[in-house]
């Protein structure tokens, strides 16, 4: 019944769903962008989200983290990779350029580096790896020997460039601990562990051990854990999430203002028929049910349409973003696909609800009149 | 007894400062298988008097009694059950909604109602005013005097008491008029009811049982 009526005006019953439509798909498609950003942001910080840093402190005597010390936090952290680092900087020059780069003592190259060409080594004895842009501004290639402070070293690998924002923000060159050996103290030890929720533990725990000599505060270390941006960063995401959403909220709001029209409209036309029901003995309540039920299929048809709409663009989205088009069947962001999709019938009935109350109080003599 | 009865109704409206009185005492009553018309010039009360009979309306003053039950301060839902159950109408414009067929037409009076299945008495409703071959036509497939026969089907559906009928012939040509009119009365009689009907249409008064002339809300007989 209520289904024909809304078959009686195709064209406004295809308008005030095509309202729904865009509502559904402004929500959910805004909602599932925002979980697809911040599943990108957090698969490109994931490489550091396991890590935590630690330099010397403004209270170290040594300005340096000295071998006592290094033994120490090794002896602190058992089930995470200890990676002592010494830095420096130098010109690495060939065919008469120069190019500034960092340099990076670390024996340990392959928990801190991946290559896009050679190696890199878990013991780096010999040889050196170097960032992919110094080695093609400078034409370097694998096997190429390049110079710090006196020595060549040939180079075992291409370092990927910008894989994280770690140490490699500009050109960087990897020596083996040794290129650096007139400097006493390591410049930083990076501990990495297997889980990134372990970051914070080990953190708090180098932190207890080396910063609170006596009562007061001592800074021996300064320890630095990604988990902090993190959780900064997806504080942010979060409040973009809820602002996409926001935006598509104001248009399902439009939409339903749409229904509410139409269904409206549809019961003023509809008043004398209206009154012939009650006339015949159809309860007032009746009425109100079958207005109310032709709302609600105007919104469970939006809606529906809205959300495979939706499921269409969320799937090229993630596609775009992520890379992985299937992350939108995931619950983060399918979960947008269901709340539009009740939104919109919620919205319909809402809106439904004064035009079916007004046409099923009206007086059946007023009605009939016409 | 009489099946309907009203007892020196007054209806007054509100229009504005002023007070418009429809009608000034009107007693009426009328029995099972008779065939009552009202008839008056227009402004005369009649619509008022019908909408009360038809317990569409209650009266400012008076009684109105249905089977011999006091109806008169009967809440609007009450009156919706009455009218359900004991009252059937046909409208001058015959009303029919226009994306039902004919047998949905006339099932629609209890078409919310689970309890009951009228669709064989539907059937056969529309089959004895001669619509047994428009089962499934919608109203736009139908004449006008199809239409009101569907109508007419359904005011009976529920197998009321009394059926009223607003310018039952008004849309309709004579001769289709007065087939509608053999019809109401044939009805009539099988079913045992009274049918009150309010018309301008002198073929109207020549089927009826009796007259009832309202002249400016008082009844002059």
């Amino acid at each position: 019944m209520a289904w024909r009526n809304l078959g009686r005006n195709r064209v406004r019953t295809a308008l005030a769903a095509l309202g729904i439509v865009i509502g559904v798909m402004s929500i959910a498609s805004l909602g599932m962008a925002g979980v697809a950003i911040n599943q990108q942001a957090t698969a490109q910080l994931g490489s550091i989200a396991n890590e935590v840093t630690i330099t010397p402190g403004e209270d170290n005597p040594d300005d340096g983290v000295t071998q006592e010390q290094l033994e120490e936090i090794e002896a602190l952290v058992t089930d995470a990779a200890v990676v002592e680092q010494k830095t420096n900087s130098t010109d690495v020059s060939a065919r008469g350029e120069d190019v500034r780069v960092s340099v990076t003592g670390v024996t340990e190259a392959n928990e801190l580096y991946t290559v896009s060409a050679g190696e890199a080594p878990s013991r780096l004895q010999s040889g050196a790896l170097l960032s992919n842009s110094t080695a093609q501004e400078l034409g370097l290639e694998l096997g190429d020997p390049v110079e710090y402070d006196g020595q060549l070293y040939r180079i075992r690998g291409l370092l990927e460039s910008e894989n994280s924002f770690g140490p490699s923000g500009g050109g960087e060159l990897v020596l083996p601990l040794s290129a650096l050996s007139e400097q006493d103290h390591y410049d930083s030890v990076t501990i990495i562990t297997a889980d990134g929720d372990d970051t914070a533990a080990i953190a708090d725990r180098i932190d207890a051990a080396f910063n609170s000599y006596g009562r007061t505060e001592d800074v021996q270390l300064s320890i630095f854990t990604s988990a902090d941006i993190q959780s900064g960063i997806s504080g942010f995401m979060n409040t973009l999430e809820l602002a996409l959403l926001g935006i598509g909220s104001i248009s399902l709001v439009v939409a339903s203002v749409a229904i509410l029209n139409v269904m409206l409209m549809s019961t003023i036309e509809r008043r004398g028929e209206i009154g012939v029901l009650r006339a015949v003995g159809i309860r007032r309540g009746e009425v109100l049910r079958m207005i109310l039920t032709e709302a609600a299929f105007l919104g469970t048809l939006g809606g529906f349409v809205g959300a495979l709409a939706s499921f269409a663009i969320g799937f090229l989205m993630f596609g775009a973003l992520t890379g992985d088009p299937t992350g939108v069947l995931a619950w983060p962001s399918a979960r947008y696909l269901v709340y539009g999709f009740a939104f919109a019938v919620g919205a319909s009935v809402l809106s439904g609800l004064y035009p079916a109350w007004k046409a099923a109080n009206e007086s059946p003599v007023d009605a009939l009149r016409g | 007894m009489s099946i309907i009865e009203l007892d020196d109704v007054v209806k007054r409206y509100e229009s504005g400062a002023e007070t418009v009185e429809a009608l000034k005492g009107v007693d009426f009553h009328s029995d099972r298988g008779e065939m009552v018309t009202i008839v008056g010039p227009s402004g005369s009360g009649k619509s008022t008097m019908l909408n009360m009979i038809g317990l569409l309306d209650s009266p400012t003053e008076g009684t109105v009694s249905l089977d011999g039950r006091n109806v008169t301060d009967l809440t609007e839902d009450e009156r919706t059950e009455e009218r359900r159950s004991k009252l059937g109408f046909v409208f001058q414009s015959f009303h029919l909604l226009p994306m039902l067929t004919a047998v949905e037409n006339v099932e629609l009076p209890s078409m919310w109602d689970t309890t009951v299945d009228r669709h064989d008495r539907a059937i056969d409703l529309l089959e004895r005013v001669g619509l047994g071959d428009r089962l499934q036509h919608t109203p736009k497939q139908l004449s006008g005097g199809q239409q009101q026969r569907v109508a007419i089907a359904r005011a009976l559906i529920n197998k009321p008491d009394i059926l009223l009928a607003d310018e039952p012939t008004g849309n309709l040509d004579q001769a289709t008029g007065g087939t509608i009119l053999e019809e109401m009365q044939r009805l009539k009689d099988e079913e045992n009811i009274a049918v009150v009907s309010i018309t301008h249409d002198q073929q109207l008064e020549q089927f009826s049982d009796r007259v009832v002339r309202l002249v400016d809300g008082v009844v002059r007989s």
